[in-house]
């Protein structure tokens, strides 16, 4: 067997000051995508759920870090560990449910038990052992890094790298004013969530989230259907769709934004304030004028490489091949308002979101005809500079564009090369 | 408001019923189908079974109302949709039809199971097209008696993979 040439990776993202393209194989290679999972899932700060989906003690959830399976358990000591999923006997998997609660994790193949935190308890016929065998080398591996950020927790199966600090350190202001809606600050994320699958990679997801070009041409249906409901014309939707701005950040976070308000007429949180005095009580009790003006920007912010925070969900891109994957949309309520604000919430949602969506399977055929189109091989090269000669770079180093600009899907793969390259 | 009539609903009435609802579905025929529903009806796909009462706080992959549902046909013949070009040819199979007595507005139940293939075709090679897709599905009825004839007060899918990543759902189902 001929071992595979060694990726050099130098070759797929082409950055000069005055164009940016990215290479057919980025989307299309398998050996591609399995240096992705090395080199981006099982390196970077990887989102895996929210504290809300495990409150209690012995509760569990199962998800993956790229391909990797993995446990999200809050253990008697409250701690949430993150646990590889795979007994140290034989390498099964421990939990195949998807959640659950429960005092231990049996492997199905010979009993082998560990608790919620991974330790080792037992193992079925131990005398099979020697008397000095040690259970404590052989608990569930967890994940070396695990941080949780107001809720949001994030995993990193490398021993080292930047620290959770420093990675998040360009997005958490936007993350704050995100989950600062919620007067309490925190959220509650639903019991269950929509899922959609495609047949197409994964970056396509990353980079349709915070594209603001595409709007007025894949969702013309849905800016029809706002106008038939008589929420606005398709002209003044359009007008809008030009507010606000991109960014992108170092790490390869980026984000969307359009811009918020107190004017109801303008903002979502303009509008719930006064449809919901309490609400709106609730929100100057805690915060000032500038602070609700932040708070109601209507943002969609990309936390590299397969978390997106969306005003109804928090949005998870699971890789499952070079040309297969699964999108989890999981909604979510703000804590502290009115049950009606929340419902409203989810009913906007289902609206728009899921396989049933009046817009994301619109999304998601544009990713399948790019899967498609990409096999056309005699073009080598897609094209993301879009607003280069009009984008500025602010003194921490973010980078803001027009709304329609493609700034943060070129910091994604900025990182994405140093990641792959290095 | 319409006065629920007291009226007897035999199997045989609710499959003629049902048979000809998934029939409209079939034939495209989706300003029809729209006209089976009462005005407080409901389109509504869970993603877990669960009681009604509980779903305005919870998340659907369906929960229409008659505006939404009003919505979601207009939106399916009379915009340039991304997700129904091409559209989506189907064939519903209606079987283990059972009539289950009355809900508590006095609305017959009707259990059913069913059988939906869909095909959206496109051109050769084309990435999430030209596959036939089979969904299974727990129907369930709620049929009221008003003076234009039986109408749906509720159409009910438990989809067997409707806690499962779902593509594309976009026609009606």
């Amino acid at each position: 067997m001929v071992a595979a040439p060694e990726l050099s990776s130098t070759n797929l993202v082409l950055d000069r000051p005055d164009t940016f393209q990215v290479h057919t194989r980025a989307y299309m290679d398998a050996d591609v995508f399995a240096a992705e999972m090395g080199r981006i899932f099982g390196r970077t700060w990887v989102y895996v759920g929210h504290e809300s989906q495990v409150p209690a003690v012995g509760d569990y959830r199962t998800t993956t870090i790229g391909r990797q399976p993995v446990i999200i358990s809050r253990h008697e000591d409250d701690q949430i560990y993150v646990l590889l999923n795979r007994c140290r006997h034989r390498g099964s998997v421990v939990c195949r449910e998807e959640l659950g609660h429960s005092n231990f994790f049996r492997c199905p193949y010979h009993n082998w038990s560990y608790a919620n935190d991974g330790a080792l308890v037992g193992m079925a016929q131990a005398s099979g052992y020697p008397g000095d065998f040690d259970k404590g080398e052989w608990g569930l591996r967890r994940a070396p890094r695990v941080a949780v950020y107001r809720g949001l927790i994030f995993a990193s199966l490398a021993a080292d790298g930047p620290s959770f600090g420093d990675y998040f350190a360009p997005v958490q202001k936007y993350v704050d004013w995100w989950l600062n809606r919620s007067p309490a600050g925190t959220i509650t994320v639903l019991p269950t969530a929509h899922k959609y699958p495609y047949p197409g990679n994964w970056k396509w997801q990353a980079e349709n989230g915070h594209d603001g070009y595409h709007g007025n041409y894949v969702h013309e249906s849905w800016q029809r259907l706002l106008e038939r409901a008589g929420e606005a014309p398709v002209r003044d939707i359009r007008k809008y769709r030009t507010g606000g701005c991109t960014r992108g950040f170092a790490f390869g976070h980026g984000l969307l934004e359009r811009p918020g308000g107190l004017n109801p007429n303008a903002s979502w949180t303009g509008r719930m304030m006064v449809r919901f005095p309490e609400y709106a009580e609730a929100l100057r009790a805690t915060y000032g004028d500038d602070e609700i003006e932040q708070i109601s920007a209507r943002r969609n912010i990309f936390v590299f490489p397969n978390l997106y925070l969306f005003d109804t969900q928090i949005r998870v891109i699971n890789p499952i091949a070079v040309d297969s994957t699964e999108v989890h949309l999981y909604v979510y309520g703000l804590d502290g308002v009115p049950d009606a604000l929340n419902q409203g919430r989810y009913r906007a949602h289902e609206r728009f979101y899921g396989p049933s969506g009046f817009g994301s399977p619109d999304d998601v055929e544009i990713f399948v005809c790019n899967q498609t189109g990409l096999q056309a091989s005699g073009v080598d090269w897609v094209l993301l500079s879009r607003g280069m000669h009009r984008e500025r770079v602010g003194g921490d180093g973010e980078v803001v564009g027009h709304s329609t600009d493609e700034v943060p899907v070129r910091a994604m793969y900025r990182e994405w090369e140093r990641l792959m390259s290095a | 408001m319409t006065m629920a009539v007291k009226h007897e609903l035999t199997r045989a009435a609710a499959e003629e019923f049902i048979y000809r609802e998934v029939r409209l579905l079939d034939t495209l025929e989706l300003e029809e189908w729209l006209a089976l529903f009462t005005d407080d009806g409901l389109y509504w796909l869970p993603i877990e079974d669960g009681d009604l009462a509980d779903a305005a706080d919870a998340v659907s992959i369906v929960y229409d109302d008659a505006e939404r549902r009003a919505e979601r046909v207009y939106r399916t013949l009379h915009t340039p949709v991304l997700d129904q070009s091409p559209r989506s040819r189907t064939v519903h199979m209606v079987g283990n039809v059972e009539v289950a007595g009355a809900d508590e507005r006095g609305d017959m139940r009707v259990l059913c199971s069913q059988f939906i293939g869909e095909l959206r075709p496109g051109g050769q090679g084309q990435v999430g097209l030209n596959r036939t897709r089979v969904l299974a599905a727990r129907a369930e009825y709620r049929l009221r008696a008003t003076p234009d004839g039986w109408r749906m007060s509720m159409k009910k899918l438990l989809l067997l993979d409707a806690d499962q990543p779902l593509y594309n759902l976009t026609f009606v189902i």
